[in-house]
């Protein structure tokens, strides 16, 4: 980066050129984040008209609810196998899209196209093409493995088909970041593993995967939060968290709590409790990345 | 890289058939894979052409008797192109705020000296750990405090600063070479010109990147505009898909019909990407860094 003479250095013009920004930041993020750790300490009675001062009550009401104790390990169970599931068929396709010869810029839009795909929109078609008695896909996966794949009804079922919705649609973004990795590696780093003759298998998780881990750690982050919160149209039009609260995802639960049962001090604490989760994770890709830009990038 | 493969490959074995056969079977497991991801759409759209009956017919998976019929009806008697339109003006409008807004910020972070430039920097970054779920339940209530609750405004204002862009801007403006800057301070160029004719010209392919994932990211919004918009005809169509779920005729969901409207909903976003997807991928390979 090249070092310049900032030209500008009026202090007032500088602040005027951040007042939009400061004025959207604070009116509809900060103030209303700090309200809701206000209103996390208040339980709402009479549909929210009436709140009284709690302290931390809603915080153990929380904590000792069977049904809420649940949907946390739900979402955080939900998350890893989102997490796995897309990042082991990402690294795959993006693989092959490294390797390949020909044809990369054409291969390259067509697998990358799910980063436009509306999770609503993933819900749908799967919700369509996957339902127990219409759906042919399930249809031909009864056929061949004899097995009756009813997630209407069925918990478990129910939470994979949702998962493999949310990895459909999260596959785009990951093969994006891991195609751009994969070519940065400079080839003196794999020249040498490559004139030796190892395999591609080999060379892809002995050679390829420990220099863009700093990517795959991104990827982890980005895909968790992604799993935390991007999740709310599946669970709301393909299941309503169940069956018996086998998809109950704590966006979805929040999101219930709030707007159907108004239990808005209950609902604000659920939303601390999200913004904790955020919070560790993106600590965790800022450590992260520092270490890396100190190794040379 | 793809022509270096190939070469070292090719002395590290020395028989050229087995190399051809070997990028034969990359292609082929390529196809395989792509063909999978695009399947589930590909389906979509034959059983969009379908009447309800054809539906309930699992294993028929040909185009169906009604051809674009379910479009129209989508569309038309269930109102998807008012949804369509007000999804279409949220997401410009927030692109061009966004992209306005994060311009200022970024002309002020990177060439002004000012006081506390550093902790202006870490608020904008900050409100990275403030998305919609943290702060829905006051929002919501600030929403209807403001009179803004089923209006244009509360599915757009909240969304129209931003630190993502504001950072990525920040990144680009710092790569541009010195020597323009220098040229522009010794010209006593003001601030407004040095933007329009200076930063603007040299930051298009960062603008359109920006612009693309704020499109996509605006388009698909689900979880706000379900809770604030409770007016059907101001609703946005992500959420509008939600009401074709109920569609049936005479007892029979008519799936054709929703398969139609789920199309419907993700071709903008599927348009911008592919039409723009240079600018968005070398956005994202600043953003990374």
């Amino acid at each position: 980066m090249t070092e310049f003479t900032k030209p500008f250095d009026s202090s007032w013009q500088a602040y005027l050129l951040l007042v939009p920004t400061f004025a959207v930041l604070i009116a509809f993020l900060y103030y209303p984040a700090v309200e809701t750790f206000r209103l996390s300490l208040y339980q709402t009675l009479l549909l929210g008209t009436q709140k009284a001062f709690v302290g931390l009550e809603n915080f153990k009401i929380l904590a000792t609810s069977p049904e809420y104790q649940r949907s946390f390990v739900i979402s955080f169970a939900f998350a890893a196998f989102v997490v796995v599931g897309t990042l082991v068929v990402s690294l795959f396709v993006s693989y092959l899209l490294f390797e390949v010869s020909r044809g990369t810029s054409s291969y390259l839009v067509a697998a990358i196209w799910p980063y436009a795909l509306p999770t609503a929109v993933a819900a749908t078609v799967l919700m369509f093409l996957m339902h127990p008695t219409l759906g042919v896909i399930t249809h031909y996966l009864e056929a061949l493995t004899g097995i009756e794949l009813d997630w209407f009804t069925s918990g478990p079922l129910a939470f994979v088909v949702v998962g493999l919705v949310a990895i459909w649609k999260q596959l785009g973004y990951n093969i994006i970041f891991l195609v751009a990795a994969l070519n940065n590696i400079p080839e003196t780093l794999t020249e040498s593993a490559k004139l030796d003759g190892v395999g591609r298998l080999k060379m892809l998780y002995k050679v390829y995967v420990p220099l863009i881990s700093p990517t795959m750690v991104f990827l982890v982050v980005m895909d968790t939060i992604y799993a935390f919160f991007q999740t709310f149209p599946m669970v709301d039009l393909m299941t309503s968290g169940g069956p018996s609260g086998a998809t109950n995802l704590l966006i979805y639960k929040l999101y219930r709590d709030a707007f159907e049962f108004n239990s808005l001090g209950k609902a604000s604490a659920e939303s601390i409790i999200l913004f904790v989760i955020v919070a560790i994770l993106m600590y965790v890709q800022l450590r992260v990345s520092e270490s890396y830009t100190h190794y040379g990038a | 890289m793809a022509t270096n493969t190939e070469s070292t490959a090719a002395t590290a074995r020395p028989e050229l058939s087995d190399y051809l056969s070997d990028d034969l079977v990359i292609h082929g497991l390529l196809v395989f894979s792509i063909v999978l991801m695009g399947l589930p759409l590909i389906l979509a759209v034959v059983m969009s052409t379908q009447t309800p009956s054809e539906v309930y017919e699992v294993t028929n998976v040909g185009i169906g008797s009604q051809g674009l019929a379910n479009y129209q009806t989508a569309l038309g008697e269930y109102n998807l192109g008012q949804y369509m339109w007000n999804s279409f003006v949220m997401a410009s409008i927030i692109v061009v705020g966004k992209v306005a807004l994060s311009l200022l910020a970024a002309l002020a972070l990177v060439y002004y000296r000012f006081p506390y430039e550093r902790a202006v920097f870490m608020f904008i970054l900050l409100t990275l750990l403030l998305p919609v779920p943290v702060r829905i339940v006051p929002l919501f209530q600030l929403m209807a405090d403001l009179g803004w609750a089923n209006s244009m405004l509360s599915i757009t204002g909240p969304y129209i600063a931003s630190a993502t862009a504001v950072f990525l801007f920040r990144q680009h403006f710092m790569s541009i070479p010195a020597s323009l800057v220098d040229n522009a301070r010794l010209d006593g160029v003001g601030p407004f010109t040095f933007l329009v004719k200076v930063l603007i010209p040299m930051s298009k392919g960062m603008i359109a990147g920006v612009s693309v994932i704020t499109f996509i990211y605006a388009w698909n919004q689900y979880l706000w505009p379900l809770v604030v918009i409770s007016a059907q005809e101001k609703q946005v169509v992500q959420v509008g898909i939600r009401y074709l779920q109920g569609a049936s005729q005479s007892g029979l969901t008519q799936w054709g019909l929703i398969m139609a409207g789920a199309v419907l909903a993700l071709i903008p976003p599927l348009l911008v990407l592919v039409v723009l997807h240079r600018p968005l991928l070398k956005t994202f390979a600043i953003q990374q860094k």
